[in-house]
């Protein structure tokens, strides 16, 4: 059998993954909603804890969805390492505009472990007043009823943690756009595929629930001061722990309007990363997930059959852009049954000239594919790390930089 | 300290972003002060003839909407925000040569001035307006891409005492020459784009309206300047 048919053979498989991921995303948003519990008895006090770092797209109204939450006893710790930082003014605004919200505004450097994210948590957990925590990220924007949805879900003693799928919204800069369809397809795709037919639930850090008893059975935050992938490992010792990780029916919006290209690479490198690192040769599957990529190195090898290929690559690309075209239907018409999107900024029109750039995403992606295999340096919030086996970091400390940067610096000094 | 940009570019000239997305950053942001500047470009050259041609210019036909629109907008922002939003405009006088070529700010604008008028007629007019006035860009720029506007800097002598403030800094330039003749000023980023929200911005130490802001910057006390990045 030659190269070339190898290469199709693999895109057949992908593309038949690709539609069992369809299947499943639609599965998801037909899934029956968490029956709420009794509003006036049995929602326990949530110490929601949002660290941040600079600003994102949205930021304002990001931190103003969750002051507006329909819940009767919850605060809102904002962590911050540094009153300089661009967020502090933001923050500030917010804890203005709602004076009768419980909102505390915590700078604390906190230096303990090498997670930036772990760094700012620390304190602001130390301050939380309530059992239940809610780390939630700077860039996500939630309705009145997510919270209530969220403990909902916690019911049931035996659930460790709940975590929310994300839908990446508002894309104006080519970044941004390819990030949200990405966020929308393979990253939406995989994580209801993996949830729903190999039972895997994966954890994703923009919004998770958990008890501070849970949590500290397995060690704290400072026990995941030094790994990247702090989600996955948190969820990871929920399961050991035999608890239950629960990826809730809500989904939660993530903006991002004015990403650079050079973000949206560098994000899904260092995700990559993560991923070889953590699932180690099971990195190799995600090759099966991108079928235009597939198709066009089956076309790149094609000798005697280019025409085929050409056509083969073609068909492949347009049957993906118009299944990535109905996932984004589906769950527009899944944010159309939410009451809580009122403002028109997350009501997203179906840009269909978006998903033109399917094939150009899913090349880039599957470029990107191969970094992993040769780099282990990540660049996350201006720091530098190597990450190994399960995600753990250690500072980037590499000799021939050093030597690179000292002659540099001697060069300009001559000049 | 009130954090401050104003020199900010919409679609109604060559920004890319329409007023309320640009106000919507701005506020997203946690700015308390922006003045939104759009260009009038002199139409007695080939150069603003085309701007205009290419509706890359207020005009006097569509300043009453452009103002009204300010007005609007300002009105969310400070509702929304609480972040005060003022009308201004960027006279833009573009010739061939830069030493001809002048860039001004009018801030809190009232009635339209063309930019074909002489700049001594449009400093006295914006005076008369009450508005500040702000020689943006003034000096040599490293950005080959942008022609330099070098008139005021030339003739500073003879405008300096119409001028309220001076850019010190624009985007991501310094005008150190502004520092040494100790002229009053401000920084501000020339936004036209999202990504030049990180630039040079001023800080003003004052209170949040109109005329607090147009006095701290007039008497140059409690100005200072950042470089605001991510």
């Amino acid at each position: 059998m030659d190269i070339f048919m190898v290469f199709t053979i693999i895109t057949l498989i992908g593309l038949m993954l690709y539609s069992f991921q369809i299947i499943s995303v639609r599965q998801y948003m037909r899934k029956k909603q968490t029956p709420l519990l009794d509003y006036f008895r049995e929602y326990p006090p949530v110490s929601i804890l949002k660290p941040l770092k600079g600003m994102d797209d949205n930021l304002f109204d990001n931190l103003a969805s969750f002051c507006k939450l329909d819940y009767p006893k919850y605060e809102i710790i904002f962590a911050l390492q540094d009153i300089n930082d661009p967020a502090y003014k933001v923050v500030c605004k917010i804890k203005d505009r709602y004076p009768e919200k419980d909102i505390r505004i915590v700078t604390e450097r906190c230096d303990v472990g090498l997670n930036p994210k772990i760094n700012n948590l620390i304190p602001a957990y130390r301050q939380s007043k309530y059992e239940l925590i809610l780390i939630s990220d700077s860039n996500v924007t939630v309705g009145s009823d997510y919270l209530k949805n969220m403990v909902s879900n916690m019911a049931n003693s035996d659930v460790g943690l709940v975590c929310n799928l994300i839908r990446g919204l508002g894309g104006r800069s080519i970044g941004a756009i390819l990030e949200n369809l990405h966020l929308n397809t393979f990253i939406l795709g995989s994580v209801c595929f993996l949830q729903r037919y190999l039972d895997i639930q994966c954890v994703i850090g923009k919004s998770m629930l958990m008890r501070k008893r849970d949590l500290e059975m397995i060690g704290g935050l400072t026990a995941f001061k030094d790994v990247l992938a702090e989600d996955f490992v948190i969820g990871r010792e929920m399961k050991r722990c035999g608890k239950k990780v629960v990826v809730s029916d809500y989904m939660i919006h993530n903006v991002n309007e004015y990403w650079s290209l050079k973000r949206f690479l560098n994000r899904h490198t260092r995700w990559g990363k993560l991923r070889w690192k953590i699932g180690g040769y099971q990195y190799f599957s995600e090759l099966l997930c991108n079928p235009i990529f597939m198709s066009l190195l089956a076309f790149s090898v094609a000798t005697e059959s280019r025409l085929f290929g050409g056509t083969f690559a073609l068909l492949v690309a347009c049957y993906k852009m118009m299944g990535d075209y109905y996932i984004n239907r589906l769950l527009s018409k899944h944010q159309s049954q939410l009451s809580y999107i009122n403002n028109a900024c997350y009501k997203t029109k179906d840009n269909f000239y978006h998903y033109l750039f399917i094939p150009i995403k899913d090349v880039i992606v599957g470029l990107i594919w191969f970094v992993p295999l040769l780099s282990s340096k990540v660049v996350w919030r201006g720091n530098k790390y190597i990450i190994c086996r399960d995600s753990a970091m250690k500072p980037y400390n590499n000799k021939t930089s050093r030597i690179l940067n000292s002659l540099r610096m001697r060069f300009s000094e001559q000049h | 300290m009130l954090l401050c940009d104003f020199h900010i570019h919409t679609k109604f000239s060559d920004g890319s972003l329409d007023l309320r997305k640009t106000i919507d950053i701005f506020g997203q942001t946690g700015f308390d002060v922006i003045a939104i500047t759009d260009h009038v470009v002199n139409g007695d050259h080939p150069i603003g003839k085309f701007a205009h041609r290419f509706k890359l210019s207020v005009t006097a036909k569509n300043f009453g909407e452009y103002i009204e629109n300010i007005r609007y907008e300002a009105q969310r922002a400070w509702d929304k925000y609480e972040m005060l939003v003022i009308p201004g405009v960027e006279i833009s006088k573009n010739y061939i040569s830069s030493d001809k070529s002048a860039h001004l700010l009018i801030i809190d604008i009232k009635e339209f001035i063309p930019a074909c008028m002489s700049i001594e007629s449009i400093l006295i007019e914006a005076k008369n307006q009450g508005a500040l006035t702000v020689a943006c860009h003034p000096h040599h720029t490293p950005d080959r891409m942008n022609k330099d506007t070098l008139f005021l800097w030339n003739n500073r002598e003879k405008y300096c005492r119409y001028i309220d403030a001076w850019e010190i800094a624009n985007r991501d330039d310094f005008f150190s020459v502004v520092a040494h003749k100790k002229f009053p000023y401000i920084a501000s980023s020339d936004f036209h784009r999202a990504s030049h929200i990180f630039s040079w911005k001023t800080l003003l130490n004052c209170q949040k309206d109109v005329v607090s802001v147009k006095q701290c910057i007039k008497t140059n006390k409690g100005v200072a300047i950042t470089l605001f990045r991510n």
